[in-house]
């Protein structure tokens, strides 16, 4: 029961949050004076340029141009991308799988990378290996990624010529067929283990550099949180009923902390997202990220805007459901609070 | 009055088998400050089906002691500086077998040893069950743990290599998903069936009523009554030698305290388990234990048979614990009102550990360490009082006394 | 191990007169020192710190704005060791070490100043929530809830797009960003402080809100929030460099994230040093900044990283 109101409770707080967060980016908008920039060109008169402001409310107070806008968000218009020329919502649909399949990637690789190394360290406190995750993990957190991600491409792409740059070989993409428009999972629907070889080839670069900081953050969690654990009273106990030290670590001290680090692993999903702008850019990944980052430097502001706005509402809803499990898995806290 | 070692005082009063001797014992702490002197050369016997009290003020270093029986004193920090602890187990026993120092055996055979034939309840239930487990796997662990054999019975004598390993909890994650697949399941779910049983029988001891709900949940669904009892069922599930209990009813409301020490001493007697009772409690000391040892700053003050030390304490020490003692109609004992605190125990220089709080210290207590002195039949105590001047290279009236109080 | 009494480092808690709290700096200086991991960080933030302030002498300023980098278009895509460009130069004629050593002192300028005035805003913001209570606490931390709802870089990123591309716009976009923390480490210092005993005997003493205010919460909430200004000093330099590479500071500033952005076009035909440098100086800031932070947090808060 008690989980139950919890939930309720953090389920009331998310549309307040998301409603915060539209209004940043409306204000954003406004912030640069008229948005009429857009739709504007130099051939137009004075006239002609308020009848255009005219029809897109633009002389309106700011709290009807608001719902105004907040109206076709949600009726999924998030206006006109220059760079793209095309509506938002289209151009988004096109590049998602990509940057989704990169940052699952290097989710992937940083979780289990930074469990492993956590509970390794964490398991050897104070000796050798845990000084050297813990040099690894500051390393990596400090680390810029785009400047991580030249140093990788002039190793292994310039002088080793191990791994290349893109998302795939244009000849063996257009081999198969794309239903998903993840590569990886294309690859496998279409039984090519050429495209699939390819993909995960174009993917390990990109991948380790998006998953760096991220392996260093959930490093350093899950080592903290495992010596904490292993300070508790019920490791001993488990110790005294005959366990061997693997299954007291696993089963026992390993378990519990991993519950702490899944709010981190949550929390620095928001990690990946914007990591992915600065990759796509330097391994040229035809994703989001990269869309957005010539939108950027192109004033192209409804790009911009529908990007905050769909960032934040992903890391607010993996959040949540990561306070959801969370509730589930730590008994403890929940009956605390 | 002679003088003996404390292990002699013991073994020559010793009308029943040991079936643990602790011998000289020394566990230091390695701290930034210094070596901190926990344990500083303790020992006692525990007797076959007896039960030992060990008293001693919060700090004194009884817990480390109950702990180092398990090897559980945590190293680093912790170092086993010096002595050993023999244990002599029944089945050791049975085939006229000589001890074990569980200091320095094996890795393995420790782990043979824990849960199965020594075994331990802690001090706080809510704290000595892991939060993210059903009760009823907790418990399991020991049954497959110690008894797979029992619980491979109802397959026969040939049951495959992977459920064997499964009861030994030695799958791999390969093996658990096979363990899931047709062929195997079957066999799996026998054996879980078989500790399911063994678990539900272990709980129903501990007066659980229906066991076998209680298996679904989770530590914090209990009450802490509740959770004190699983423990116990846990620590005696494979009918341990010596179980140590370290202050197991400190954390309980004082209504179930009552409960929780008659389930242990009817236990303990129905089983004829020696058991190590744990406390800073006298008067509950007194109720529970055949004999008493006394610890002090590392050290043991003083030990004896229940009747005698109560009657008599011989300690400086005791008789001030005894006077701190509340009468019946006070509340249940706190140790802590005596005059002083306890001394560092940080590289400490030879002398009695007591003598900052002595009322009758003499120069010779910050000077030298008190030897320990068979004072009567069964009966030690480590005290310059006792001692003979001549030993300590004194004259007679430099010697400490009752008859003197020096502060 | 219950029943030993381990020595503890802990320092208690800044309270009472100024001398304490000076035996407090002093203990925690100490204490700082004593990891040598620390004291590593703390000699790469000096050595920065003084090619910072002696950028000047160290090279000739480029006329008329030495934060522009100087020109040489007879020396273009030189490697490093070629007399005069010790670590090269770009495509575009920059000296490398030109850059490297400028862009320590706009590094400089960008986190102090983005530091200064999120300490300064999230002290006020904080302080308000926390003394007013109710409904303005409740605001203002909804809105705290809504900046942590976008990511960081990302909200930067856009804030910075909207103003147009300057570095004087990536300041203003990271200070907007970066406030949050410093607000929310306020306001839970006022709420404990409020809850402690002796703000109680403060007010039957007769003291006002505000010297309250003074005398405890302020000196209670210094030490975290030195821990948090202390990692932002790195991670304002990383976001903001990451800033500058996507484009949006002026083009050819000397700032580390621009020169990366230069050197970037010359790697695919083996040109390594352009980027290599300014990127290992972004590093070795971040770094030494993380360290001295995880030096002081442990000295200050043991308990957070468990020793």
């Amino acid at each position: 029961m008690q989980i139950r109101d919890y939930l309720i409770r953090r389920l009331m707080v998310l549309p307040i949050l998301l409603i915060g967060v539209s209004i940043i980016v409306f204000a954003l908008t406004r912030v640069g004076g008229s948005p009429i920039g857009i739709y504007m060109s130099h051939e137009m008169t004075p006239e002609e340029v308020e009848e255009l402001e005219d029809r897109y409310g633009l002389n309106d107070p700011l709290p009807v141009q608001y719902f105004a806008w907040a109206g076709g968000v949600l009726r999924g218009d998030l206006g006109w991308s220059g760079v793209a020329v095309a509506p938002v919502t289209q151009v988004f649909r096109g590049k998602l799988a990509a940057t989704m399949e990169l940052a699952t990637a290097a989710g992937l690789v940083a979780v289990t990378l930074g469990i492993t190394l956590g509970t390794f360290a964490g398991a050897r406190r104070d000796r050798l290996p845990d000084h050297l995750t813990r040099v690894f993990s500051v390393s990596g957190s400090s680390m810029p990624d785009f400047w991580f991600a030249i140093v990788l491409l002039i190793v292994f792409w310039v002088y080793l010529g191990w791994f290349p740059v893109g998302r795939s070989d244009p000849a063996i993409w257009a081999s198969i067929a794309h239903p998903t428009g993840l590569y990886t999972i294309d690859s496998l629907m279409a039984g090519s283990w050429q495209a699939f070889r390819d993909a995960i080839w174009h993917l390990v670069l990109p991948a380790i550099t998006l998953g760096l900081a991220t392996t260093a953050i959930i490093t350093r969690m899950m080592r903290s949180s495992l010596v904490e654990e292993l300070n508790e009273d019920y490791v001993d106990a488990a110790r005294a009923k005959g366990l061997p030290e693997r299954l007291v670590l696993k089963r026992h001290a390993r378990r519990n902390a991993l519950i702490p680090t899944m709010t981190v692993i949550g929390l620095s999903f928001g990690f990946l997202l914007q990591g992915t702008v600065v990759v796509e850019i330097i391994y040229q990944w035809p994703g989001l990220g990269r869309w957005l980052a010539d939108a950027v430097l192109r004033g192209d502001q409804a790009t911009i805007m529908a990007y905050v706005l769909f960032t934040s509402v992903l890391f607010l809803t993996v959040n949540l459901a990561v306070d959801i499990i969370y509730a589930y898995l730590d008994r403890r806290v929940v009956l605390g609070s | 009055m002679t003088s003996t070692a404390a292990a002699g005082v013991s073994a020559e009063g010793a009308t029943r088998a040991l079936v643990a001797s602790v011998q000289d014992l020394s566990i230091h702490f390695k701290t930034k400050a210094g070596m901190v002197h926990a344990v500083d050369g303790v020992s006692f016997d525990i007797r076959d089906g007896e039960t030992l009290g060990l008293v001693g003020e919060t700090g004194c270093g009884k817990s480390v002691t109950a702990r180092s029986f398990m090897r559980l004193v945590a190293s680093p920090p912790g170092v086993y500086a010096g002595g050993k602890i023999d244990f002599w187990s029944s089945e050791t026993r049975a085939a006229g077998g000589g001890p074990v120092n569980l200091l320095t055996i094996a890795d393995d055979e420790m782990l043979d040893i824990r849960g199965n034939r020594i075994a331990m309840i802690f001090q706080d239930p809510g704290k000595a069950l892991n939060p993210a487990l059903s009760i009823g796997n907790q418990l399991a662990e020991v049954f497959y743990q110690h008894r797979s054999d029992e619980l491979l019975e109802p397959l026969g004598p040939n049951a495959p290599v992977i459920i064997r390993r499964a009861a030994n909890q030695e799958s791999g994650k390969v093996e658990r998903v096979l363990l899931k697949l047709p062929p195997l399941r079957s066999k799996a779910a026998k054996v879980r069936e078989e500790v399911e049983d063994h678990v539900a029988a272990a709980l129903a001891e501990t007066q659980i009523p229906n066991p076998r709900k209680i298996m679904d949940r989770y530590p914090h669904e209990l009450s802490g009554g509740m959770k004190q009892r699983v423990l116990i069922a846990q620590a005696l599930a494979c009918n341990p030698d010596l179980l140590i209990a370290d202050e197991p009813t400190t954390a309980l409301d004082v209504t179930i305290q009552a409960r929780i020490l008659n389930l242990i001493r009817e236990l303990q007697q129905r089983r004829r388990t020696s058991v190590l009772y744990i406390s800073h409690d006298l008067s509950l000391v007194r109720e529970i234990s055949d004999r008493v040892a006394v610890m002090y700053a590392g050290r043991i003050a003083e030990i004896g048979r229940t009747d005698d030390v109560f009657r008599q304490p011989l300690h400086p020490y005791t008789r001030s614990l005894m006077a701190a003692v509340p009468s019946s109609r006070n509340k249940r004992g706190e140790l802590a009102a005596i005059e002083g605190t306890v001394p560092e125990l940080i590289d400490p220089q030879p002398s009695c550990r007591f003598h900052t709080r002595c009322p009758y210290a003499a120069g010779v207590c910050g000077e030298v360490d008190p030897r320990f002195l068979r004072h009567d039949f069964d009966h030690g105590v480590a005290c310059h009082i006792y001692d003979e001047p001549a030993e300590l290279g004194i004259r007679p009236d430099e010697l400490p006394s009752y008859e003197r109080r020096t502060r | 191990m219950a029943d030993v009494a381990q020595p503890r480092t802990v320092i208690p808690p800044a309270t009472g007169a100024l001398t304490v709290r000076l035996r407090r700096l002093g203990e925690v200086t100490v204490q700082t020192l004593r990891n040598p991991v620390t004291v590593i960080g703390l000699v790469i933030i000096v050595l920065m710190f003084a090619m910072a302030l002696l950028a000047p002498v160290l090279t000739t300023p480029n006329e008329p704005n030495p934060y522009q980098m100087p020109r040489d278009w007879t020396a273009l895509n030189e490697p490093p060791g070629t007399p005069g460009h010790p670590l090269g130069t770009t495509a575009h004629g920059g000296d490398v070490l030109y850059g490297v050593i400028w862009g320590s002192r706009t590094s400089l300028w960008l986190s102090l100043i983005v530091v200064a005035v999120t300490v300064t805003i999230g002290t006020v913001v904080g302080s308000l929530a926390g003394f007013i209570g109710g409904k303005v606490d409740e605001i203002l931390m909804r809105v705290v809830d809504v900046f942590l709802a976008i990511p960081e870089l990302i909200f930067a990123l856009a804030i910075a797009a909207v103003l147009g591309p300057s570095f004087s716009n990536i300041i203003l976009a990271l200070a907007i960003v970066y406030w949050v923390k410093y607000a929310r480490i306020i306001r839970g210092q006022i709420i404990h402080v409020k809850q402690n005993e002796y703000v109680d005997s403060a007010r039957v003493i007769g003291d006002t809100k505000f010297r309250i205010y003074l005398k405890d919460v302020l000196p209670n909430s210094i030490t975290p929030v030195m821990v948090q200004a202390t990692m932002d000093m790195g991670a304002i330099v990383l976001v903001g460099a990451t800033l500058s590479f996507i484009g949006l500071s002026e083009a050819g500033l000397a700032e580390w994230g621009v020169l990366v952005s230069e050197g970037q076009v010359g790697i695919s035909t083996g040109r390594w040093w352009a980027s290599t440098f300014p990127g290992l100086m972004i590093f070795l800031w971040a770094l030494a900044f993380n360290l001295v932070g995880d030096g002081l947090r442990d000295v200050l808060d043991p308990r957070t990283e468990s020793r």
